[in-house]
């Protein structure tokens, strides 16, 4: 009896010992899920019940200087499918075919896109327009919604394409101003949080958060839409008339540094650039800034700069030019070989002689030279803000004190073996023209928000050169266009001077029988409104700027001033009006 | 004795038993109401909730088209557009020459920027501004 019960307590006993360890054993683990890994629960729970999307608003424009929009965005929207919605075959014919209708989309291939997907939805079709959109919503289809987007727009077409660059189909920035100032155009994204059910759809009553999207801001540029175009079309002649590879126009208001046109050829479409295409990356970067040349004779411009702003010379002085400079094993001569005897500096200026400009150089000395070269801003950035500038290539003493010789400073004096960008020319002439102060290149003018705007000031690098000086190389300037039959702006004075130079290989050397033509100009030179660099590349039939880049900067210039109201200088051609 | 007592028995019955319904009535009107409340409630959630969200898509539709329009005024007055119609509609040339004519006029204004593109001048949400401000102030109504 005894052992009997002891057996059945013992029995009770495993039991009860079962029972507890199993109860232990559970609290033991539900205190590990509920206690120790809560967080990580919580949070895979909060990842399955709430759902979480971001919001964006809409991409800010790029205006011109006069509000004309450039760039603008407009809502475009996707038709989202649900996969479950389109499991049955003939359903989902039918609904494709009545999107098809509207969407343009083959309803084969919108049926074959849910298919092949392992995504909850998927967008069938893409940026439709607004009425479109009202069409596929009326349509009530199950399973079908509209997701709302923006489309990029260019309303001029593709007007400064390289300066505005293009977005992605995230709508950010790819290249450009679009990228530059993607943080000013993109606005702010919101986000909305939502609970959902075990589909992913969101609750109707359950609970809702939402962060809304901060709309972008208006950007306005200095560019104006009209001189753009001028730059652009005369750029297009040029190029067609000499059968050029490319060319670069710049257009600046000396006086603040706006740039108000930036063209470069060759282009792309900017509305449907081709972004996966390797062999048309070429084409979207900005040439005004990425890329370098060496600018010939229009740098005869700064030397001569150097050398009266130093004191050493005056255009009246005189110089005897013997056709040629001995210089080491090195002999420099004119472009035309030409000897000219006694001339002075403005005659050596207005031929352009490769001498004269070496003997400025040398009066200058290597310091002084360079020094002037850096004051007008070449061998650095100019600090434009647009991404893809590069500094130049400026050999000097102290950068390259072995490399360096005494026949660099001959050559750099007329132009060659320096490299710039045609931004840093563009900005040095017009730093002549703008009292000899140089001024920081300004591409925006305006921010415009949507509760506030604010002005972008214009910048003074530096005073580069007297503004004596500068008024006495303005001058020169009129008189070496007066030798030109090409530059003759009806109504107005105009300076400038042309250049011809070599292209540099990667290898070293020169490329045989190219040239890139150039001609900087300033417009009226009584009181400066606009300077001008014309760059054209490897012109087939003649390569002398006073053929191929002249003619373009005196139609640009004769228009531009026109369109900008400023009065012509000459009485004569003004009729009065008696009102 | 007996009688008075019956009836005595007899008025609590009759008042019991007239009473008891009522208050049962009542309350089960009362429980029944209160039941429905939160039906109601939910119902008018639900119709606000509805009416809200129509609203929100009619502001997203007039924004849409608004921005529609703007971006066609843009491209109606695109440079190259007007060239195109002053030469194929209205037979204009390329002027040859330029005549600059000296007149006695203040210089024209210069040129502002659209309205559209500025900020609001006073940007400040009164508390008391409306539901209909509030859902169509973004509208520029003239």
């Amino acid at each position: 009896m005894a052992k009997r019960r002891f057996r059945e307590t013992w029995r009770v006993w495993a039991v009860v010992a079962a029972i507890v360890v199993g109860f232990v054993v559970v609290i033991g683990r539900l205190a590990q899920l509920q206690i120790l890994e809560h967080d990580q629960y919580a949070e895979q729970a909060r990842d399955i019940h709430y759902g979480v999307e971001t919001l964006t608003d809409r991409r800010g424009a790029i205006l011109d200087r006069n509000g004309y929009p450039l760039a603008a965005s407009e809502a475009a929207y996707n038709v989202m499918v649900e996969k479950r919605a389109w499991t049955d075959a003939a359903t989902a014919q039918a609904a494709a075919a009545e999107l098809a209708e509207i969407t343009g989309v083959s309803a084969n291939e919108m049926v074959e896109t849910v298919a092949q997907t392992e995504v909850f939805e998927i967008p069938v079709a893409r940026g439709l327009h607004y009425q479109q959109a009202v069409g596929v919503r009326a349509l009530g289809l199950s399973g079908v919604r509209l997701l709302e987007s923006s489309r990029r727009v260019y309303p001029e077409g593709n007007l400064a394409a390289q300066l505005l660059g293009f977005v992605g189909q995230d709508n950010n920035g790819l290249t450009g101003l679009e990228t530059d100032l993607d943080s000013i155009l993109g606005g702010n994204p919101g986000s909305v949080t939502y609970e959902r059910d075990g589909l992913g759809r969101q609750l109707a009553y359950g609970e809702r958060s939402e962060i809304p999207a901060q709309p972008g801001a208006n950007v306005v540029l200095t560019v104006d839409r009209y001189i753009q175009r001028l730059a652009e079309q005369e750029l297009d002649k040029a190029i067609q008339d000499h059968e050029a590879a490319g060319g670069t126009i710049i257009v600046v208001k000396p006086e603040t540094g706006e740039v108000l046109a930036m063209a470069s050829r060759p282009t792309f479409d900017v509305t449907q650039p081709l972004v996966d295409d390797g062999s048309k990356q070429a084409l979207y970067r900005n040439r005004a800034i990425t890329d370098t040349y060496e600018p010939g004779s229009v740098f005869k411009l700064i030397t001569a700069s150097a050398a009266i702003d130093l004191g050493l010379v005056s255009p009246g002085t005189w110089w005897n030019d013997t056709g040629v400079v001995h210089l080491s094993d090195w002999s420099i001569y004119n472009w035309d070989y030409s000897a000219n005897g006694s001339q002075t500096v403005q005659q050596l200026l207005s031929k352009s002689l490769n001498t004269g400009a070496a003997w400025l150089a040398s009066l200058c000395g290597p310091q002084s030279f360079y020094d002037y070269i850096a004051r007008f801003g070449f061998g650095m950035t100019t600090d434009s803000g647009l991404s893809g500038e590069v500094e130049g290539r400026v050999r000097t003493p102290k950068t390259d004190a072995e490399g360096w010789s005494a026949v660099d400073m001959a050559t750099n004096s007329f132009g060659q073996g320096i490299a710039v960008t045609p931004l840093q020319m563009a900005m040095a002439v017009a730093a002549i023209a703008n009292d000899g102060q140089l001024m920081k290149p300004q591409f925006v003018k305006e921010i415009i928000g949507p509760l506030s705007r604010s002005e972008v000031e214009p910048e003074v690098v530096r005073q580069v050169m007297s503004p004596e000086s500068a008024r006495t190389m303005l001058d020169m300037m009129g008189v070496v266009v007066d030798g030109y039959t090409t530059v003759d702006v009806p109504g107005y004075e105009v300076g400038g001077k042309t250049g011809t130079a070599n292209i540099a290989t990667e290898n070293g050397g020169y490329k045989p029988d190219a040239y890139i033509s150039s001609f900087a100009g300033v417009a009226p030179l009584e009181d400066p409104q606009i300077a001008v660099l014309v760059k054209i590349d490897e012109p087939k039939d003649v390569p002398w700027g006073t053929v191929v880049a002249a003619p373009a900067f005196n139609r640009l210039a004769h228009q531009a001033l026109a369109y900008m109201n400023v009065p012509p200088t000459e009485e004569a051609l003004v009729a009065s009006v008696d009102n | 004795m007996a009688t008075s007592r019956n009836g005595a028995r007899s008025i609590p019955q009759a008042a019991a038993g007239g009473s008891l319904p009522i208050v049962i009535l009542v309350a089960t009107l009362i429980v029944g109401t209160a039941a429905l409340l939160p039906l109601v409630q939910n119902s008018l959630a639900t119709s606000t909730g509805g009416n809200i969200s129509h609203l929100e898509q009619q502001r997203e539709d007039w924004q849409a088209r608004l921005h529609e329009q703007e971006v066609a005024v843009a491209q109606l007055g695109s440079l190259e557009r007007i060239e195109r119609e002053a030469k194929a509609r209205f037979k204009m040339v390329e002027p040859e020459n330029v005549t600059y004519i000296q007149v006695d006029v203040a210089p024209a204004a210069p040129h502002k920027l659209p309205s559209r593109y500025l900020p609001p001048e006073d940007s400040s949400t009164g508390s008391g501004s409306s539901l209909i401000d509030d859902v169509f102030g973004w509208i520029p109504f003239p």
